[in-house]
């Protein structure tokens, strides 16, 4: 009994872990690749100029994608990397176009990935210039 | 102790055991179409405390890649060309950009695939000295510290010297659970980097290819093509293909199937586009005289990044008013003068100087005896329109201005780079840094110091444009062409004689005024002929 009543707990928590444990580290190629066609192509044509890898922290680059918030909070940054959104501009941008049936979530964790390994303190700051 | 499960903790069970098979190979699938899962060889589960300690225990496996890359040219640094017998290699050259290696190794070594060479006791027969990682990290984390003779930080550093920047230490045991094929990357870090900086020397080669888009070049495009650099060096054995002290200039052979052993050359247009690529046959009878890169690469230095195109040596040594070294910088940002380096011109979006070449690269070495009236050719690009054998090149000519010496006439090697008392970096003198750097050689130095104009030839052959961005018709054959002044060529609608424009035009209008007058009085006579 004293065996079955640790089993549950420890099989939840390692169910709950498991994802987490597993997760191989995001692919900063395919992150690049998008940062810089799909991400910075729109800021350096509507949104007033380049964005770079370089310009946060690390923590501050997490904390960032954590929250979610574009535009200064004004809509959710996971939009900018949903299936939706690529859908929607895929006509005009081939990086949308290659990654079109990428997994949102693993999308993002690449893209993290890039922005973590080019931040300000990070292990190859990237300008993107 | 048998354990007897409900079906409820069985069902648990499961689910965790298949969600946890899911979640490694979703990981794995993410990870690239590698066969091997390196996470899992015990030998790459300790801390490394050196590279030399991670080559090792690539070697349990791998046991044959040491003796491989032993044996070509990113371990030797040299090359033997057979066309000219010259011994060649980064070793024995000379440059105009950071002039030579000799002397000057603890940082040049840098982009040595090996660790720990700093002078001429680098042991080249060592195994565990070749450095793997270099060209098969994908984590885009390893690199090597420059002034070490190749060796990647192990502890946070202050580099450069009282800049505040710190390098982050590389996590060798992740750096080595994580190799994989090269990347545009892996050789990027060296290649896109030649000459001390972004795109410095090759002028088709920077940091703007390592995630290129089509309009930089067709065939890297990341959103494309995506090839990767071994896709036309294919290599074999570790030896990679596609040499620039003897490139294959012309390449008549056609096809090659990937794989096939044949001895030639994989990385030539013709490789894989034949010898006969357009629709139209005119076009493919341009190929007889002129290279695909002449076309297909209107400009290099797309990316972006600007290369050198001039570099004054005799400049170097000025100080600001603040005494310290100066730097200069243009409207863009980019350094114009550094007063270790002197005067540099660097420009973007470069058009190509054209040459005749038949793939043999003549060098000046150190030592040979040069005319300082002249400007000196440091590697002459051999050809002419009737040997046969050459092609019509595009090419990146830098022009620089670098020591030598006046008595010997001959060009030199300073000790530029160093923390010592000789080194031109630190110290600013020509004699000293001069004298340590040929003392190095063996050569003698007259102790006098002066500067001559030399040039250095570089193929463009990378940065491929589209085929709707690739030369037209009168970018050549207008009155401005492209390949004014070279020699042996007619070019229709450029290559104008007066006198045979004349004359010729003197025909026609005799012609004319003959076809004229004669249908004139073919005229007047049919009429007199109907009146009577």
């Amino acid at each position: 009994m004293k065996l079955r009543s640790a089993l549950l707990p420890t099989l939840i928590l390692g169910l709950l872990a498991t994802p987490f444990a597993a997760q191989a580290e995001g692919d900063w190629k395919k992150g690049r690749v998008y940062f810089r066609m799909v991400c910075t192509a729109c800021h350096t044509e509507k949104a007033g100029g380049a964005i770079a890898p370089t310009t946060k922290t690390m923590a501050e680059w997490k904390a960032y994608i954590a929250a979610d918030k574009h535009a200064k909070g004004k809509d959710s940054l996971k939009y900018y990397v949903s299936k939706k959104y690529r859908e929607s501009i895929k006509a005009t941008n081939k990086a949308a176009a290659k990654f079109i049936d990428d997994d949102e979530a693993a999308l993002l964790e690449d893209i993290t990935a890039f922005m973590i390994k080019g931040a300000k303190d990070g292990d190859s700051p990237a300008k993107c210039n | 102790m048998a354990v007897q499960l409900t079906s409820g903790y069985a069902r648990l069970l499961f689910a965790a055991v298949m969600t946890l098979t899911m979640a490694i190979l979703s990981a794995q699938a993410q990870a690239g179409a590698s066969t091997a899962d390196h996470t899992t060889f015990k030998e790459l589960q300790q801390p490394f405390e050196s590279g030399p300690a991670v080559t090792q225990a690539c070697l349990k496996c791998h046991t044959e890649a040491a003796h491989q890359v032993m044996k070509t040219p990113h371990w030797t640094w040299e090359f033997l060309n057979p066309a000219t017998q010259q011994k060649l290699g980064k070793q024995h050259v000379l440059n105009n950009f950071c002039i030579s290696v000799e002397s000057n190794y603890a940082f040049c070594t840098t982009c040595h695939a090996g660790y720990g060479w700093k002078d001429h006791s680098f042991d080249f027969t060592k195994q565990e000295n070749v450095d793997c990682l270099v060209c098969h990290d994908t984590t885009g984390k390893y690199r090597k510290q420059p002034g070490t003779g190749g060796l990647p930080p192990l502890k946070a550093i202050e580099w450069p010297p009282g800049s505040g920047k710190i390098v982050r230490p590389v996590d060798l045991q992740k750096v080595a659970q994580n190799v994989g094929k090269t990347s545009r990357d892996t050789c990027g870090a060296c290649h896109f980097f030649g000459g001390g900086g972004d795109g410095v020397k090759h002028g088709d080669m920077d940091s703007s290819l390592a995630a290129p888009e089509a309009n930089i070049d067709i065939h890297m495009d990341a959103t494309g093509l995506d090839f990767i650099c071994s896709s036309c060096h294919q290599a074999s054995g570790h030896r990679v293909p596609g040499s620039r002290y003897a490139p294959t200039a012309r390449d008549d052979k056609g096809k090659l199937m990937r794989g096939k052993e044949s001895g030639r050359n994989p990385a030539t247009c013709q490789s894989c586009h034949g010898t006969d690529p357009h629709k139209s046959t005119r076009l493919n009878s341009h190929a007889d005289k002129i290279a695909c890169q002449t076309c297909h690469i209107p400009k290099y230095a797309r990316g972006g990044v600007p290369t050198k195109m001039g570099w004054d040596w005799s400049t170097a040594g000025q100080k600001g008013p603040d005494g310290k070294p100066l730097i200069k910088k243009d409207a863009k940002g980019h350094v114009i003068y550094d007063a270790k380096k002197g005067d540099f011109i660097v420009a973007e979006n470069v058009v190509p100087e054209y040459k005749w070449f038949n793939g043999t690269v003549s060098y000046t070495l150190l030592g040979a005896k040069i005319d300082n009236s002249k400007v000196v050719p440091i590697n002459a690009f051999e050809g002419g329109p009737d040997d046969g054998k050459s092609l019509i090149w595009p090419v990146k000519v830098m022009r620089g201005k670098q020591p030598y010496d006046p008595v010997n006439k001959t060009l030199v090697k300073p000790h530029t780079a160093g923390d010592d008392s000789t080194a031109y970096w630190k110290n600013f003198g020509w004699e000293k840094a001069i004298a340590a750097g040929m003392a190095e050689t063996g050569l003698p130095f007259s102790g006098k110091v002066d500067f001559v104009e030399t040039e250095m030839a570089w193929p463009i052959t990378h940065m491929v444009a589209a085929k709707d961005e690739s030369l037209g018709c009168v970018d050549c054959h207008g009155a401005n062409s492209r390949l004014a002044g070279l020699p042996g060529i007619y070019m229709p609608g450029h290559s104008a004689s007066r006198l045979l424009d004349t004359a010729g035009w003197g025909l026609a209008a005799l012609c004319l005024v003959g076809v004229i007058g004669h249908g004139g009085i073919r005229i007047l006579a049919a009429r007199k002929g109907s009146e009577k």
